[in-house]
């Protein structure tokens, strides 16, 4: 599956990205993330329970920013396991210039692949509940970053 | 409503003694109406363990590592089998009934989505549950191959390539039949040759009761007990002895009880082997304790073997005077990632080539690669004999089109080019010889029973209204009852089976046969084909199976083979019984043997009807007043090797409406005739075709399972996997015609499954009947709405 889209922050770029790319300040943001662990500054680790359906999951899931260049770009490597599902995921993100002075727009896009039960059993759930799962946590950032200011 | 035209052959007994031909009600039935059915789960035994199983999710990846530290921690659990620990013992693979060989559990690389990947031993079923969801197995995924025909491409990742250094390929296989050369010079020189790509999707079984057992290894004597759900016990004691064997366990087959209690139904997933059983055996080795493995219901809809998956290429000649010239076909068949089907092992793809249909028409040929991809072993029966479905699919629509396109009349083109009535035996261009068959004569019934000139007069009406009604014909020839030991067997098994028969002195008998019932009625049927040879009641004789330290061996019960062999078995051997049986009374009747004849039940004299004995004083004086230098006892065991196949037949009817704004298909009339021979028990015969029906009408509209790219079962739950209800399933009106089997002792054919093979080309051919004149020619099975819809919105309809 592949999801894309543009987000406008009211904020510097540099703002953003350093909200983004850190895991306890994002990570608060995934919904149903229980909890973050900092392995090293690139490479995390995500608890989460994730619903699909009648399903739920609480999948472990290890992040890495696989590359990025501040404050424009970076990429995120995502391979999480819940028994009996697997999630891969692959993110992009480009921070521009936002239509407002001194905002920012964020650019993304993510390729996930979801294998075993959950896709098996809530394959017709699933895309709608990444959307809406990805529309939270964007809505979630935006708000973040507002309140930090 | 249901409809039943019938001219059975007259019963030669009375209804007390109820041999062929009565309408015997089910013995069977008490328990099941009842709830007293006893299923694998019913079987607890004391100080029983539970397994669960681990499952892969990807679809091909690599195990980097399991670690099952913190399942051992869940309260309950006692152990994790990985493929590591199996292979110490050298039963991380185990053989198919195919001559493949199927990973138990992984050592590195799972090959399919939901593949088993760890067993987790606990002392309750939600323990084992518990424990299974926390071993962490960490994986890296590989490139996934879910289409068979990128499999075959070059470079395609190898999937097996623990195969030898000449078969690093992902073609299993490549079968064909027939005569290439003629064929082609044959539809070179038709008139008109018609052609399709027809796919028979993926479908599962989906039988209420899933798969599982209970393994019970006693240390102390030795003896392994395997309770099942498995419609082939005594092939399954076999293989799990050589098994044994193979890695030197202490466990010969004189030591191995398989028992088989009632079944919740086979319809074929339950022939093979499965990797549960292997791991509940090797578990009740090395705890000592009983172990039982239950599936869930979404586990034997992802993991257990499939049906079908077939991309079949086939063309069919038609000469200018419309007789079919020849027919050729070119197959891929998807086996998933071990070939598992239970296919007898000189046939890889099954009876396929019985392709060649109800039609007489010189010449032939067939050609199936078998391909390995990233799904679960396909390939397996869906209450179909050997693919047999497949075939008839694939002509039935082949003829349809032919017959559209040269603008005639479906029935009037099949009954031109059908094989006489007289042409019988008749052989056919891949080799099969068709025992009896009068195919006229049932399609000519069906037509009358469902007024086919009225149905055609009503659609050219509603057509010119712009209403879209359809009606579909399916004239099939089944091949069953496998199989003459000469070509037929599994791993080396003949297909054959016995039957045992003991009376006993005050005339009641004990009937054990190899065959396995699940839902067939054996326990009925049986007693009454004793009751036809030997007069003795039927309610007098008590029918066993499914117990391997007591009943006779058996290949077991798929491909409509139970009557045919198993049945036949019992015939020969209540023969035998009735030559004791006339000795003994000839000797109370003081006559000689040649002297008596044997009606009702009964020898008397010939001439003095009188002077007779039953068969109840003869089982009497067999035990207490039989003559000198005679065994005592009246019993008889008979091992049958059929001769031939038996090669039922029907005609099928199906009328469709279909709604133009949701491209819903109605079924509004369905009529089926049977021709199975002669008929045991006309009421059961009628069970099996309704339910055969109800299993034809599934596929050919509701059930499919799809993979996506990435190799997941898109169907893992009966959300997705729809079943036909009473809600969708129409009345069916059913009507026979008899041509008995010429070499079977009672004449009779086998029935299981006909409907299921006849039924979805009936209802395929229905609606592209309807859609024909849109320009429509061809529309894979499952008929949805969505598709049907699609095909209408396109065509400017809906």
């Amino acid at each position: 599956m592949e999801f894309s889209g543009a987000v406008d922050i009211p904020a510097p770029r540099d703002e953003v990205f350093a909200f983004v790319t850190d895991p306890n300040r994002v990570g608060a943001c995934g919904p149903g993330v229980e909890s973050i662990e900092v392995i090293d500054p690139t490479h995390f680790r995500a608890k989460a329970k994730v619903g699909v359906g009648f399903i739920q999951a609480r999948f472990v899931v290890d992040l890495e920013i696989a590359e990025q260049k501040p404050p424009d770009m970076a990429i995120i490597k995502a391979h999480g396991q819940a028994p009996g599902s697997a999630v891969d995921a692959l993110g992009r993100m480009n921070l521009v210039d936002g239509p407002e002075a001194g905002s920012t727009t964020m650019l993304w896009a993510a390729e996930v692949s979801i294998s075993g039960m959950i896709a098996s059993v809530g394959a017709r759930l699933v895309e709608g509940t990444a959307n809406k799962m990805i529309g939270q946590t964007f809505d979630c950032i935006r708000a973040a970053i507002v309140a930090e200011r | 409503m249901t409809t039943t035209t019938y001219e059975a052959q007259a019963p030669t007994t009375t209804p007390e003694v109820g041999g062929m031909g009565h309408s015997r009600k089910r013995v069977e039935d008490a328990r099941f109406i009842r709830g007293a059915g006893h299923y694998i789960d019913d079987i607890n035994l004391p100080g029983q363990l539970w397994l669960d199983i681990v499952r892969s999710p990807y679809a091909h990846a690599r195990i980097k590592s399991i670690d099952a530290s913190e399942a051992l921690k869940v309260p309950g659990v006692a152990a994790v089998i990985t493929g590591k620990d199996l292979e110490g013992y050298g039963l991380h693979w185990m053989p198919t009934l195919a001559g493949d060989k199927q990973m138990v559990l992984p050592v590195d690389t799972v090959l399919y989505q939901s593949q088993e990947v760890a067993a987790v031993i606990a002392t309750s079923r939600y323990a084992a549950a518990d424990g299974v969801a926390a071993v962490l197995v960490d994986y890296e995924p590989l490139p996934v191959v879910v289409d068979p025909y990128k499999a075959l491409e070059p470079g395609a990742p190898v999937l097996r390539p623990d195969r030898g250094e000449d078969l690093q390929t992902n073609r299993i296989w490549h079968w064909e039949s027939g005569d290439r050369a003629r064929t082609d010079a044959a539809l070179a020189g038709s008139a008109m040759v018609v052609k399709e790509h027809i796919y028979l999707p993926r479908i599962h079984v989906a039988s209420i009761e899933t798969c599982g057992c209970v393994a019970d290894w006693d240390a102390v004597n030795g003896h392994l007990t395997l309770h099942m759900t498995s419609q082939a016990p005594h092939v399954i004691r076999t293989v799990v002895a050589i098994i044994a064997a193979g890695v030197g366990l202490p466990i010969p087959e004189h030591q191995i009880r398989v028992k088989t209690h009632d079944i919740g139904g086979g319809f074929g997933g339950k022939v093979p082997a499965y990797p549960g059983y292997v791991l509940a055996v090797a578990a009740s080795f090395l705890t000592g304790k009983p172990v039982k493995w239950i599936e869930d219901r979404s586990e034997n809809l992802q993991a257990d073997s499939f049906a079908r998956d077939y991309h079949i290429d086939a063309e069919l000649g038609v000469s200018a005077d419309g007789r079919i010239t020849a027919v050729k076909a070119t197959t891929i068949a998807d086996h998933g990632a071990f070939d598992a089907q239970a296919a007898p092992l000189k046939f890889h793809a099954g009876l396929f080539n019985v392709i060649t249909g109800s039609y007489d028409y010189p010449d032939a040929f067939v050609e199936v690669d078998g391909v390995y991809t990233n799904k679960p072993p396909g390939g397996v029966a869906y209450r179909c004999s050997f693919r047999v479905t497949e075939a008839v699919h694939a002509i039935e629509r082949l003829v349809d089109i032919a017959a559209h396109e040269r603008g005639e009349d479906p029935a009037e083109f099949r009954l031109r080019n059908f094989i006489p009535a007289d042409k019988f035996p008749y052989t056919t261009p891949t080799g099969w010889e068709y025992d009896s068959g009068n195919y006229a004569a049932a399609l000519r019934k069906a037509m009358d029973m469902i007024g086919y000139e009225d149905l055609r007069k009503e659609q050219a009406e509603k057509r010119a209204r712009g209403e879209l009604m359809g009606i579909g014909i399916c004239s099939f020839t089944e091949i069953v009852g496998a199989g003459p030991s000469h070509d037929f067997d599994i791993v080396g098994l003949k297909m054959n089976d016995g039957a045992e028969l003991r009376v006993h002195p005050t005339g009641k008998a004990l009937l054990r046969i190899g065959s396995q019932t699940q839902g067939q009625g054996h326990e009925t049927t049986y007693a009454q084909i004793v009751a036809e040879e030997l007069g003795i009641p039927a309610a007098d004789v008590k029918v066993e199976y499914g117990d391997t330290d007591t009943a006779p061996y058996g290949l077991g019960t798929y491909g409509s083979r139970s009557t045919p062999v198993s049945g036949a078995a019992t015939a020969v051997a209540s023969r035998k019984v009735r030559e004791k049986a006339r000795a003994i009374a000839a000797h109370l009747l003081e006559a000689n043997v040649d002297d008596l004849e044997w009606t009702n039940g009964k020898f008397s004299v010939k001439g003095s009807p009188d002077r007779a004995k039953t068969i109840q004083d003869i089982a009497f004086a067999a035990y207490t007043n039989y003559p000198a230098g005679m065994e005592m006892g009246l019993e008889a065991v008979d091992y049958y090797d059929p001769p031939n196949f038996t090669y039922p037949f029907g005609s099928y009817i199906c009328v469709v409406d279909i709604d133009k704004a949701t491209g819903v298909v109605k079924i509004r009339r369905f009529v089926a005739v049977d021709d199975c021979g002669n008929i045991i028990n006309p009421m059961i015969v009628d069970g099996q075709i309704h339910g055969g029906l109800a299993m034809g009408l599934a596929p050919a509209m509701l059930e499919e399972i799809p993979y996506d790219a990435n190799g997941n079962n898109l169907a893992g739950t009966f959300m997705d996997y729809l079943l036909p209800t009473a809600v969708e399933t129409p009345a069916w009106e059913t009507g026979k015609t008899i041509t008995p089997s010429p070499h079977h002792p009672l004449g009779a054919k086998g029935v299981g499954e006909s409907a299921t093979v006849g039924a979805p080309p009936a209802i395929a051919n229905a609606v592209v009947d309807a859609l024909w004149h849109l320009g429509v020619r061809h529309i894979d099975i499952p008929l949805t709405p969505q598709k049907i819809w699609a095909i209408l919105h396109e065509k400017g309809i809906a």
